[in-house]
Parts: C-alpha cells; sequence; structure tokens
C-alpha cells in the first residue's frame, strides 16, 4: 500500500473516532468497564488460586499408628500409603513419638517443664504419619482409605477448609467465565452501534469513493481502524485504571491491623506479576472486539 | 468505446420497465447528449454504465470490457478508468478543494508524489487554482461542478459520465461547464452527458441522443432538439 493511501486510512480511523466522540466515548467507556470487571475477576481468581495454594502447601492429613505396631509393621502401613495415589509421599513424612513430644516441648517454651517426665515410656503420644496431598478436593475419600489401612489407629484431616477452599476456586472461575462472557456480548453490541453511526455518517464519502474506484477492502478499512483504536485505547485505559485499583487495595490490606489478613496478604500477588500477561490479554481482548464489532456490522450495513 | 446490445432492465421491486431492447454505440473521442423526460430511462443508462446495476437481457460494453460479465471484485478497476460527475457535485463538505479533487488518487492507490504534481495541475484546467484551499460550502455552484469535474478530470480516464451536470447551476454557469467539457473532448476523452437542458444541447454542435420510455427515439449527429 502506497503511503498516501496507508496515512489516508489511519488519519480517517482516528478523525471518525473523534467525530462520533460521543459514541466513541460510550463504546470506551464500556469496553473500559467490561475491562475492569473481566480484569478484576481475573486477578482475584488468580489470588484466589495462590491463596488455596498456599494452603494447600501447609495443609496435611495426620495419620495416628496404633500403639504397639513395630518396625516392621510401620513399613507395611507406608507401602500402603505409597499406593494411595492423592498422597505425596516425598513431602510427608514420619513423626514418632519421641519427636512428637519434643515439639509440643517447643511449643510450650518456658512452660516445657509441664511435661517433664512423660519421656520414654511414658510418652502419652502415638507415632504419626504427617501426609500432604495432592487435591484436596479429594480428601474426604483419601482419609477413608487411609483410615482403612491396618495399623493405623485414626486420621486428622481438615476436610472442612479443602471444601471451602475448592468451592471458592470453582465458584470464582464458572462466575468469572459467566460475567466475561455477557460484558463480551455487552461491548460487541456496542462497538458495532458506534461503528453503524460511522458508516451513517459517511455514506455520502463512501459512495463517492465507490464511484472513483476504491475497492471494498479499502473502504472498510477505515472502520477496521477505528476498532482497532477503540480496543486498543479501552484496553491501555482499563489497564491503567487496574494498576492503580490494584495497588491501593494491596496498600489497604497490607495496613490492616488484623494479624491474620496480614499473614494472607503476604502470598497475595504484587501486580507487576502479572502485569504484562494481563495487559496482553486486555489489548488482544479488546482489539479483537473492536476489530470484530467493526468488521461484522460494516459488512452487514454497507453494501460495497 | 460505449456499446449496449439489446438492454432491457426491469426492476423486480416496482416491475418498472426502465429499458427496453435499448441499443446504442458511442465512439471513441465523441461528445454525446442524451436527452429524455424525467423517467425515460437516464438514470438507469447511466447506473448501467457505472456497473450499479446490471441488465435483466442484453449485452453491454465499455472499454473493451464486457460489464454483464464483470466479477465484482473487478467492478472498482473498472470505475477507475471512468470520471464520474453528478447533479448535486456530491463533494465532501468536510474537506477543501484539494483533498476533495485528491480524494480520488487517495483511495486509488496512487503515490503522494503524483498526487503533489497532479491535483494542482487539474486545478488550473478548470480554472480553479486560487481556492484549493476554500470548502465546498464557500464556492458557488458553478465552482463546486468544477471541482467535482477536477476529481473525474484526475485519474485521467479515457471516458467521462456526466449525470444532469448542470441540474443545480444557472444558465451562464452551466454554459461554462459544458464548454469545458467541449474543451476536455477536444484532447480526446470521449463524453457522455445525460440532460434536460434542451437550450443547452442547441448551443453546441454535438450528437444529440433522445430516449423516451426505456427506447431511443432518436439519435442525430450535430444535433438539435426540438420541443415536440
Amino acid at each position: 500500500m502506497r503511503g498516501s493511501s496507508f496515512g489516508y486510512l489511519i488519519k480517517e480511523g482516528a478523525r471518525s473516532l473523534y467525530a462520533n466522540r460521543l459514541m466513541s466515548f460510550a463504546s470506551i467507556g464500556t469496553l473500559v468497564a467490561c475491562m475492569l470487571l473481566i480484569g478484576a475477576s481475573m486477578l482475584f481468581s488468580m489470588n484466589v488460586n495462590e491463596i488455596v495454594g498456599y494452603v494447600e502447601q501447609i495443609n496435611e492429613m495426620v495419620a495416628y499408628v496404633e500403639d504397639g505396631v513395630d518396625e516392621a509393621g510401620l513399613e507395611e502401613i507406608e507401602a500402603s500409603l505409597e499406593l494411595i495415589d492423592n498422597i505425596d509421599m516425598s513431602r510427608s513424612i514420619y513423626v514418632d513419638k519421641e519427636t512428637a513430644l519434643q515439639e509440643q516441648k517447643e511449643l510450650l517454651g518456658d512452660n516445657a517443664s509441664l511435661l517433664e517426665g512423660l519421656e520414654g515410656d511414658e510418652n502419652p503420644l502415638p507415632n504419626s504419619f504427617r501426609l500432604k496431598l495432592r487435591d484436596l478436593s479429594q480428601t474426604a475419600s483419601t482419609e477413608m482409605q487411609v483410615d482403612a489401612i491396618e495399623g493405623i489407629e485414626s486420621v486428622r484431616a481438615p476436610s472442612e477448609v479443602a471444601e471451602i477452599l475448592t468451592s471458592i476456586r470453582h465458584a470464582v472461575s464458572a462466575g468469572g467465565m459467566f460475567i466475561v462472557a455477557l460484558l463480551i456480548a455487552v461491548s460487541l453490541v456496542i462497538i458495532a452501534n458506534t461503528i453503524k453511526v460511522t458508516v451513517f455518517n459517511r455514506r455520502k464519502e463512501i459512495s463517492i469513493m465507490k464511484y472513483v474506484g476504491a475497492t471494498d477492502t479499502f473502504i472498510r478499512l477505515p472502520f477496521f481502524v477505528e476498532g482497532f483504536l477503540l480496543g486498543l485505547i479501552s484496553a491501555m485505559v482499563a489497564f491503567g485504571l487496574l494498576w492503580v485499583g490494584y495497588d491501593s487495595l494491596l496498600r489497604l490490606v497490607a495496613q490492616n491491623p488484623s494479624a491474620w489478613i496480614q499473614q494472607a496478604s503476604q502470598s497475595l500477588l504484587p501486580f507487576q506479576e502479572m502485569a504484562l500477561r494481563l495487559f496482553i490479554w486486555f489489548a488482544a481482548g479488546g482489539i479483537g472486539v473492536g476489530v470484530f464489532g467493526s468488521m461484522f456490522f460494516v459488512n452487514k450495513y454497507l453494501k460495497v | 468505446m460505449i456499446d449496449f446490445i439489446n438492454v432491457s432492465k426491469v426492476y423486480k421491486s416496482t416491475g418498472t420497465h426502465a429499458l427496453n431492447n435499448f441499443s446504442v454505440r458511442i465512439d471513441k473521442g465523441e461528445f454525446v447528449f442524451v436527452l429524455g423526460p424525467s423517467g425515460a430511462g437516464k438514470s438507469t443508462f447511466i447506473k448501467l454504465l457505472l456497473r450499479e446495476e446490471k441488465p435483466s437481457s442484453g449485452e453491454i460494453y465499455v472499454n473493451g470490457q464486457n460489464l454483464v460479465k464483470m466479477r465484482r471484485r473487478k467492478v472498482p478497476y473498472y470505475r477507475r478508468t471512468l470520471g464520474v460527475v453528478f447533479q448535486d457535485f456530491r463533494l465532501i463538505p468536510t474537506m477543501n478543494v484539494y483533498d476533495n479533487v485528491a480524494f480520488a488518487l487517495r483511495v486509488t492507490n496512487v503515490a503522494s508524489r503524483e498526487i503533489r504534481d497532479r491535483v494542482p495541475y487539474i486545478l488550473g484546467l478548470v480554472g480553479l487554482s486560487g481556492k484549493a484551499k476554500s470548502l465546498p460550502e464557500q464556492l458557488s455552484g458553478g465552482e463546486q461542478q468544477r471541482v467535482a469535474l477536477a476529481r473525474a478530470l484526475v485519474n485521467n480516464p479515457p471516458l467521462i459520465i456526466a449525470d444532469e451536470p448542470t441540474g443545480n447551476i444557472d444558465p451562464e454557469l452551466s454554459f461554462e461547464i459544458v464548454d469545458l467539457l467541449t474543451e476536455i473532448n477536444k484532447c480526446g476523452t470521449t463524453i457522455v452527458m445525460v440532460t434536460h437542458a434542451h437550450q443547452l444541447v442547441n448551443e453546441f454542435d454535438h450528437r444529440v441522443i433522445s430516449i423516451d420510455e426505456g427506447t431511443v427515439v432518436s439519435d442525430d449527429a450535430n444535433g438539435r432538439f426540438f420541443i415536440e
């Protein structure tokens, strides 16, 4: 394409953005709102995933071994545990009763003397396996499998936590998908409307273009450029707003005096870590919606 | 140059028979007036020439190209070989005179350099060099039509089609426009001008084709038009 034509196309696309600034503003506004919601739900679900992952990391199932199981019995139990897929044996550990007592003493700190005299045969604590699970949502069935192993006295599992976490995860991704789909549909309609107005405003120009022999593709290109610019500008605005919003939210969370939230905020993702990915998503989505919306309706309204 | 062979056109939506067995031949370098009352089929004739419409039956050749068989994607390239002038000028109101003329070149992939050379030359030809920066609304009707003519000429087309070019301008300025077209014709460009301005037709010694009810009723080289 020649310079004169290329310049014309870019100029026309930008000019019609300005000429229809009210509609452009409406489209950009809607797209930005959509992207903000999409971005917020993406950030939210990424963070929920991060937190769930963190909780999964520290979560463990404890299987207590019956008193009187000897060395050979322990090995048999370990072999049976190896057979359960959901248990990550490489991260799981065996804790004998002496170590368990030692840990209790450490927990008590200055009051450790309370436990004195419980060493050796007097130790009331059982031997145990601390098991790490691969998939928290399978907690209940894994618990039953472990409980069925001979020589296991009882199992303590954080099944409630697991359930809550997995249902949060599912709800977040399902709800997110629904909102995103709805918003994309809305943006398409709005963009298409903007382009429709542009086509209407420029119908005279378009008819002249046809008479002087501009190709169909050439006539469509300014609308393509307009859709592209609408998408790109929206992506940049939404990205900027989300960045500012997320950062100030993080700061707010970090300042919260509650220790629990303080700790949780440690595992929140900093914006920069997701920025590039998010921007690529925004730009691709915005430009895609803009271009698709404009092309679809230009073809529909322009009998070129 | 232009060959209509037994062309008929029926508009399906209204059932109007716009052209009936219409045949005409126009040679390269001719200047032809096409006359007729409204509803005679003049507009359809133009639309067929511009390949806006296809005939219901018959053959049309322009510049050796078969317009009936022409593929849709070839139409823009065909139109680049025509210059078209309309009664209502069809200038873009937001562009100045220079840009209106350059527009025809910009949208057809002509190099900027050539545009810079060609547009001032053509504006000089139609006598509007001093008005290059004016907007269409700041010009008289006659001047606006000359801008439209400049736009039609700028591609250097072998054929110019003028659809009632004097319909919206004063009689003395109309004469000027046809005079200009005659000058262009002397350089070898074929001109087809559709009009109902009988007075004007009698002022010039050009071929006159009269049509009514979709057929040619008279065809007179060096024509005069007599009101029947």
